[in-house]
């Protein structure tokens, strides 16, 4: 059993009072399974040069508590007037049970927003974050259009989203406030090489390589509705 | 489900600078014709044209949030894998030639550069034989650069097609072609004159192509979009944006204002201009032309309209949860 198998089920039970025991007991089930270090609530390694890093959401444990969004707005201290930058998407799973996730910018490995932007205001930096140069940014909102998820948000400052808290002081490839706030081990960050190692991990299948991937254990989907 | 993150300013530069860049080919098209023919009206077609992509760019200037950046050309328009720079320096290159062959295209101006400048005076109509070359190969970038714009961009599947700018190219052509037939017939009939019977052709059969060209572009772009693999977020977003279009919430207007307004009407006005080869159909020609123009312009509104994202997140979600 690794460090993080131990952090992610105690982090499970923590969550037991909002989803349910069956819940809690099939997650349990499905986290044995032998996982790569990834950070968490308690935190990660720091940064390996030039390693594209990204975000893993383990579908499961996601109850929508929103303790990420919150973080993400005060962490970083955003206005009234900036939009989120994080979301939680809700979807049914046909048997009646509401899944949901949490998701922000997929810091693409090829971002489409960097590609088409006129002022070169998007950049990449050593753990493969997308950012933007607010100095720079002209607002013509050309990288809303051309992220295919729709993330750039517009205010009075220009545009705006997801640094991995790369403005309030956390540095490249070290865990987001996002991650950090998730008590249910749902959210995590860390090295997209190591990410893809985790059992039953699925990419997002979109333009740009987005570094974002979703776990779904089948162990648990089983267990849970039995 | 409509898009709402670019306004109606986008929209109505899409068609302005499109315009403006068909506006601009006809007009030199009709100089390198026939130097000495219609010179009023290839004048004021030229000023139209360039009016046309300058207040367009006003426009998308007054989109922006910081506008005053945006005129900072040299650093905001500075990285050149994005086809809104590459966008940005091909209509301000097409401005700059516009102006300078609508200014020589005034016939005082001509005259005084000739007094001043025996150099002009020889090599004057070649010096414009360049300008109206260089204006219409500047003009077709910028054509189809208004397509690119939009079809660039990968999360949006209605846009995401080299058909588009196809699209937007020949429908600038249609329209550009429009606005100069309507300046030329209300410069003649201004001046007692009659629309001459070899330029009146040529405009009939240009509007004939033009739409028969359009009309199989947007047949092959929409039934491309319908064609879209259902189980995937981009092809099932690709079927919703083209049957919002075809029969949903955007169809009456694109029905009634693109298809029998905006091609329909200018196609049959004029077939029956050349069929019937009678004088006087100017009027009618003129209202074919004004129809042409709704119709680019409500294709731009509808086109950008229906641009919605690919639902990537939500499609992965649902597969992995069924």
């Amino acid at each position: 059993m690794t460090r993080e198998g131990l952090l992610t089920r105690r982090s499970l039970l923590k969550g037991t009072a909002a989803t349910g025991a069956a819940l809690a007991l099939g997650a349990a089930v499905a986290l044995n399974q032998e996982e790569p270090a990834l950070a968490d609530s308690e935190g990660g390694e720091v940064a390996i040069a030039h390693e594209q890093y990204g975000f893993l959401v383990d579908v499961s444990n996601c109850v929508g508590c929103e303790n990420c969004v919150a973080a993400c707005r005060k962490e970083n201290a955003l206005p009234d007037s900036y939009a989120d930058r994080r979301w939680i998407l809700e979807e049914e799973d046909g048997k009646g049970k509401t899944r949901r996730l949490s998701h922000s910018c997929m810091h693409c490995e090829n971002p489409s927003c960097m590609a088409v932007c006129p002022a070169g205001a998007i950049t990449k930096d050593n753990a493969g974050s997308v950012i933007v140069n607010k100095d720079r940014c002209i607002g013509c909102k050309y990288c809303y259009q051309a992220c295919p998820f729709g993330v750039p948000s517009y205010n009075d400052d220009g545009m705006d989203k997801c640094d991995t808290c790369r403005g309030s002081g956390v540095a490249a490839g070290d865990t987001p406030h996002c991650v950090r706030a998730c008590k249910f081990g749902a959210l995590k960050y860390g090295p997209v090489s190591k990410i893809k190692e985790v059992p039953g991990v699925q990419p997002v299948d979109a333009p740009g390589h987005p570094s974002y991937y979703l776990k779904f254990p089948i162990s648990y989907a089983v267990s849970a509705h039995k | 489900m409509l898009q709402e993150m670019w306004g109606w300013q986008p929209a109505l530069y899409l068609f302005l600078g499109g315009m403006g860049a068909g506006a601009f080919i006809a007009a030199a098209a009709l100089y390198l014709m026939d130097k000495k023919q219609l010179t009023r009206s290839i004048c004021i077609s030229m000023w139209a044209a360039l009016a046309s992509l300058a207040v367009g760019l006003l426009l998308l200037l007054s989109e922006l949030v910081f506008p005053v950046r945006g005129l900072m050309m040299w650093q905001s328009f500075s990285h050149f894998s994005s086809w809104m720079t590459l966008g940005a320096w091909g209509a301000f290159l097409a401005m700059v030639v516009f102006f300078v062959s609508a200014l020589l295209a005034m016939p005082k101006v001509s005259s005084k550069l000739a007094e001043k400048w025996e150099l002009y005076q020889k090599k004057g109509h070649k010096v414009r034989r360049v300008l109206a070359i260089v204006g219409i190969v500047l003009g077709a970038f910028v054509a189809f650069y208004t397509g690119m714009l939009l079809s660039s961009v990968p999360g949006v599947p209605l846009w995401n097609t080299l058909l588009l700018p196809c699209l937007f190219t020949v429908s600038a052509l249609d329209t550009g072609v429009a606005l100069v037939e309507i300046i030329t017939i209300i410069v003649t009939r201004a001046s007692d004159e009659e629309l001459p019977e070899r330029t009146r052709v040529v405009i009939e059969r240009s509007v004939i192509v033009l739409v028969v060209v359009e009309l199989m572009v947007m047949a092959i772009f929409l039934s491309v979009m319908m064609a879209g693999d259902v189980s995937t977020a981009s092809g099932s977003t690709a079927v919703l944006s083209a049957e919002q279009l075809l029969s949903g919430l955007l169809a009456p207007y694109f029905w009634v204002m693109v298809i029998a307004i905006g091609l329909l009407l200018p196609l049959v006005v004029a077939i029956a201009g050349l069929a019937l080869k009678r004088k006087g159909m100017e009027v009618a020609m003129a209202l074919g032309a004004l129809g042409a123009l709704i119709g680019g312009c409500e294709l731009r509104f509808l086109i950008l309209s229906d641009g919605i994202h690919a639902e990537y997140v939500l499609d992965a979600l649902q597969k992995l949860i069924s």
